[in-house]
């Protein structure tokens, strides 16, 4: 670490590689070596208390038939298009209100941020709480009304919106803080040029807002996409993935098949495919927005 | 931005904000006057919770049962490790891949930026094979580690420490400062509004991790506040317990909004940091 | 006040903990049942706990107490804690004690992941002997005995006889029952008229469990075959076709709740809202508290009773029961015989803990005065012969009975015909049973 030699280039490489060890440590045993060991125990029939058989592809060949987890990607998929969407367009939303110094927006902006730091317990218990049927916050108000209640948990086609309203619900402070401060970047004379040419409000933002914050809108959707496509608290604890799997996640099924099941090689295979199909989302979306630009 | 917007426009924007606001606001209070009723009357019907009485009796139960500050000191101590962890290993790391020049770092640098796409969910399964070899489960260790791994941290302090003028460095080299000396009396202190930002937000995400906690902290002793609430709520015993459980929640939810609250000012300039 | 005096007392425990002597064996024990520590936390008095939570909260408190050399440790899990005990058996580390599922033993047993009891149990007096013949074959596994057994259950109808008098359904002081199809669907049909409710509460809604044992029920009654061999499950019967059809009119015609789930269905016949809440022997305890609070809608007016025989073929229940298994690990002696007698004081209070509602494991204590004088066990004692539990040689019955409550779900709301939720539930059924390792 004391290397006095400061101007010879070996000395530099040197501590160099000291500054960047230990995290380069890390980073290989912690994140590098269970991806590598993951990737070669999908290609076992393994399981979770010793023991396992090399069989090549044949986990995956199972997944491809499973219907299960076909259906599992297809939530998933659908959740991302309920959640991504909504998050980045209301978080954006928001931002455009919240953008500016009086007191009430302060405080908006806090209460729309309150509850990111709410952990996923806590949140689906709450939500659980608004949603069931019976007792639930929207049947009692529904009731109050004489109308009868909504069975969103029960429903198949209710319940993976219903664990996406939640996620909202959840998620929605992140994107909101991340346009804020994109707006909060663009140059104001851009403004002053849009008031000169007496530009009313929408096309104020079509012309100089939006292609300003084109960038940030790109990093909220690739963090949305990568976060909401591991999807498994909510639906562990609001729904357990019914009914009839019609909200159960990836993630889930990886759960599922790995510790009741305690099938880790086919457990494995379908991590691996969840991370061939969010590298892929988030670099699709990373390219289309490059070849846009 | 525009501020050139009047009329029916104006009041409907007021109004879609006001209704987000009861949306999102509405959750939060609906638990509060569930956690000031006895679960006997919840019990009745949930309805009740809209009109008095309420009680405090929920709450005070709390303190009669103290699993709940076990897991808000584990999640403590497992948040703050991981926080000071990824700090510092991010700080070294950062200034190493911004400032110095050694073998293969171009490359290296990349092959950590692919590790940003890695799903968590993808290694676990592996990452709980190899901490059962270590005997690292139930360990404050075993909750640590993981979290130490996540190469946004190395990302965000690169990035910082390459924006940083040269000439502050250079001038402390000439007066013989050594590299190490050099990052940790002049490039160190003026990393900090970065550090504040990597830090809040290491210390949130591991706050509220739920599945590694779930699967790694089996012991009791060793829930986090994730896996502690979660193993009261689904378990048959929430018949009779609603207002408890509720009240429960919003307990366990004070420690993390008084952060939020006391940071909220660091929270918002990371945000802008981040994202700029 | 009573709450102010049981913090000091536990702060008094706390504190006379500090000074760690060589001292007491720590035993950790995992279970389900729920944390009901705000109310009987540093409770010893068993007899006056109620439910499942409080008593056996109050009787590790009392073996606690009652043995300064041992220390019990508790970790209660979420329901039912499989997931976490795998966990913790991959990792190396699992708990001394653990509650589990009758219905589970053969998975764990099969892989020698549970120690075999037999000499340790011998060691403080208690042989298979003594346990009733539910509990026997609910815990013996190849000729060894893999668990204590705490108990055996069984769903039951429970019985709001206030709004079946309404119905014109009790008789001579009785409930009137159902001895076939036809019956049940007029008599729920009469039900619905009379009062304007449902006839059956049911828990559907996120219920892992519930749909299976009616199915295996009525398929036991008709002498179904269920599995041919412990690797194959048969659904695609006319057999439980019928019985599937018979859910699905009964949902279709409204004569059942709809959307609860276990906690609302569990509370709703509590508050009145239907004739018969399908769940299990653990409930009876809780409703018969209520039946004796003036003005709850149970007041003078809960029974419960065995499933009705619909089928001519044998009066038959699904049944499982609760007991404890020792996972395997390494233990000094000292340790081992600690655990021993907290098993055996287990097993010698296993009237209290019948007092939940479950049927005694004990043939003692289901043969004693006291048990039969509890309320409504002369009425479920027939349960003892007609409890029949899934052949013990399957394997993964918590996920069949799940894979088969989400296929009986689809096809009883109609989001699927019932043959192909029958066809779909024994394909992937036999799909998890081919791919067992």
């Amino acid at each position: 670490m004391k290397a006095r030699a400061r101007d010879a280039a070996s000395g530099e490489a040197l501590s160099g590689a000291l500054f960047v060890a230990p995290y380069l440590l890390v980073f290989l045993v912690l994140l590098v070596y269970p991806l590598v060991s993951g990737i070669w125990l999908s290609l076992h029939k393994a399981d979770l208390f010793g023991g396992s058989q090399y069989i090549g592809f044949e986990n995956y060949v199972r997944l491809f038939k499973d219907d299960v987890f076909r259906k599992a990607v297809w939530n998933t998929c659908y959740f991302v298009l309920l959640t991504v969407p909504a998050l980045t367009v209301i978080g954006l939303a928001l931002a455009l209100a919240l953008n500016n110094g009086t007191r009430r927006s302060a405080v908006l902006r806090g209460l729309f941020f309150s509850s990111s730091v709410l952990s996923v317990t806590i949140v689906t218990l709450i939500w659980r709480m608004v949603l069931v049927p019976d007792g639930g916050l929207i049947a009692d108000l529904l009731a109050s009304l004489h109308l009868p209640s909504v069975p969103f948990l029960s429903d198949a086609r209710l319940a993976m919106p219903a664990v996406a309203l939640t996620t909202i619900w959840w998620c929605i402070g992140l994107p909101m803080m991340l346009f804020l401060a994109a707006l909060q970047q663009v140059p104001k004379d851009l403004y002053e040029a849009a008031a000169l040419d007496n530009a009313g409000w929408w096309r104020t933002l079509l012309r100089v807002t939006l292609p300003s914050i084109r960038r940030t809108a790109l990093v909220v959707v690739v963090i949305e996409i990568i976060l909401q496509f591991q999807l498994f608290g909510q639906a562990q604890i609001m729904t357990l993935g019914g009914p009839n799997n019609a909200s159960l996640p990836i993630v889930l099924f990886i759960y599922q098949i790995g510790f009741q099941r305690w099938d880790i090689g086919y457990a494995a295979a379908a991590s691996e495919i969840l991370f061939c199909i969010i590298l892929a989302a988030a670099m699709t979306q990373y390219l289309a927005s490059r070849g846009r630009s | 931005m525009g501020q050139t917007r009047h009329g029916p426009g104006r009041i409907a924007a007021t109004a879609a904000l006001a209704l987000a606001a009861l949306i999102m606001a509405a959750p939060l209070l609906w638990t509060l006057l569930l956690s000031l009723k006895s679960n006997a009357e919840l019990l009745r019907g949930t309805g009740t919770a809209f009109a008095p009485p309420y009680t405090l009796q929920n709450y005070a139960d709390i303190f009669g049962h103290s699993a709940v500050f076990g897991w808000l000191l584990n999640s403590a101590i497992v948040s703050l490790g991981v926080t000071f962890g990824v700090l510092a290993l991010s700080s070294l790391a950062g200034y190493g891949f911004a400032r110095l020049r050694f073998p293969g770092r171009d490359v290296i640098f990349i092959l950590v930026l692919f590790g940003l796409a890695i799903p968590e969910q993808s290694v676990i399964i592996a990452r709980h094979q190899m901490f059962s070899a270590l005997s690292l489960h139930n360990t404050y260790g075993g909750l640590i580690f993981p979290g130490l791994a996540a190469p946004f941290g190395v990302f965000l302090m690169t990035q910082y420490f390459r924006a940083m003028p040269k000439e502050l460095e250079e001038a402390a080299w000439l007066d013989g400062a050594s590299r190490f000396r050099t990052f940790w009396k002049i490039l160190l202190p003026l990393s900090l509004p970065a550090q504040a930002t990597l830090g809040i937000f290491t210390f949130l995400a591991t706050w509220n991790d739920y599945w590694w906690p779930l699967i790694s902290a089996t012991n009791s002793d060793m829930y986090t506040l994730t896996v502690g609430v979660a193993s009261s709520q689904m378990n048959f015993a929430q018949t009779n317990g609603l207002g408890f459980l509720m009240a429960q929640a919003v307990f366990a939810s004070v420690p993390i909004l008084i952060v939020y609250v006391i940071f909220q000012r660091y929270i918002v300039a990371g945000v802008s940091r981040a994202a700029a | 006040m009573r709450r102010a005096l049981a913090c000091l007392t536990m702060l008094g425990a706390l504190l006379g903990c500090a000074p760690k002597q060589a001292g007491p064996v720590q035993i950790t024990l995992q279970r389900f049942f729920g944390a009901c520590d705000a109310e009987y936390g540093s409770s010893t008095n068993v007899a006056a706990a109620e439910g499942e939570c409080g008593i056996v909260t109050t009787l590790i408190n009392k073996f606690n107490a009652e043995n300064p050399d041992i220390h019990v440790k508790v970790n209660v899990v979420y329901w039912p804690g499989y997931d976490q005990l795998s966990a913790e058996l991959a990792a190396g580390d699992p708990p001394d004690l653990v509650t589990m599922h009758q219905s589970v033993i053969s998975d764990y047993a099969q892989r020698r992941l549970i120690m075999p009891l037999d000499d340790g149990l011998a060691s403080v007096g208690v042989s298979p002997a003594s346990f009733t013949r539910a509990a026997r074959e609910g815990v013996m596994r190849g000729g060894h005995v893999y668990a204590l057994p705490f108990d055996n259950w069984a769903p039951l109808w429970q019985i709001n006889m206030n709004l079946f008098r309404a119905a014109g359904l009790v008789q001579g002081g009785k409930p009137v029952l159902p001895h076939s199809p036809e019956e049940l669907l007029a008599q729920a049909r009469q039900f619905k008229r009379a009062t304007g409710k449902p006839y059956l509460l049911q828990s559907m809604v996120n219920e892992p469990a519930a749909y299976a044992r009616n199915l295996f029920t009525f398929l036991m009654q008709q002498n179904a075959v269920i599995f041919p061999d412990p690797h194959h499950i048969r659904l695609s019967t006319p057999q439980a076709h019928r019985v599937l059809a018979l859910f699905k009119q009964i949902y279709d015609e409204g004569l059942t709740s709809k959307d609860q789930d276990y906690t609302a269905a569990t509370s709703g016949f509590l508050n009145g809202q239907g004739g018969v809440y399908l769940v299990g022997t653990w409930m009876i305890g809780a409703y018969e508290q209520a039946s004796k609070q003036p003005g709850s809608p149970l007041a003078n007016g809960y029974a419960v009773v065995p499933y009705p025989q619909l089928y001519p073929g044998r009066d038959a229940t699904y049944a499982d029961g609760h007991s404890w298994v020792m996972p395997t690990a390494k233990r000094s002696a000292q340790k081992t015989r600690a655990i021993f007698r907290l098993l055996r004081f287990l097993k010698d209070n296993d009237f209290e803990w019948s007092r939940t509602g479950h049927l005694p494991a004990y043939r003692d204590v289901i043969d004693s005065a006291r048990w039969r004088a509890l309320p409504h066990r002369a009425g479920i004692a027939g349960l003892v012969d007609a409890a029949t539990p899934l052949p013990p040689g399957v394997q993964r019955q918590f996920i069949i009975q799940q894979i088969v409550s989400e296929e009986m779900e689809s096809a009883i709301t109609g989001q699927k015909p019932i043959n192909t939720a029958l066809a779909d539930a024994q394909r992937r059924v036999n799909d998890v049973l081919f791919n067992l390792l």
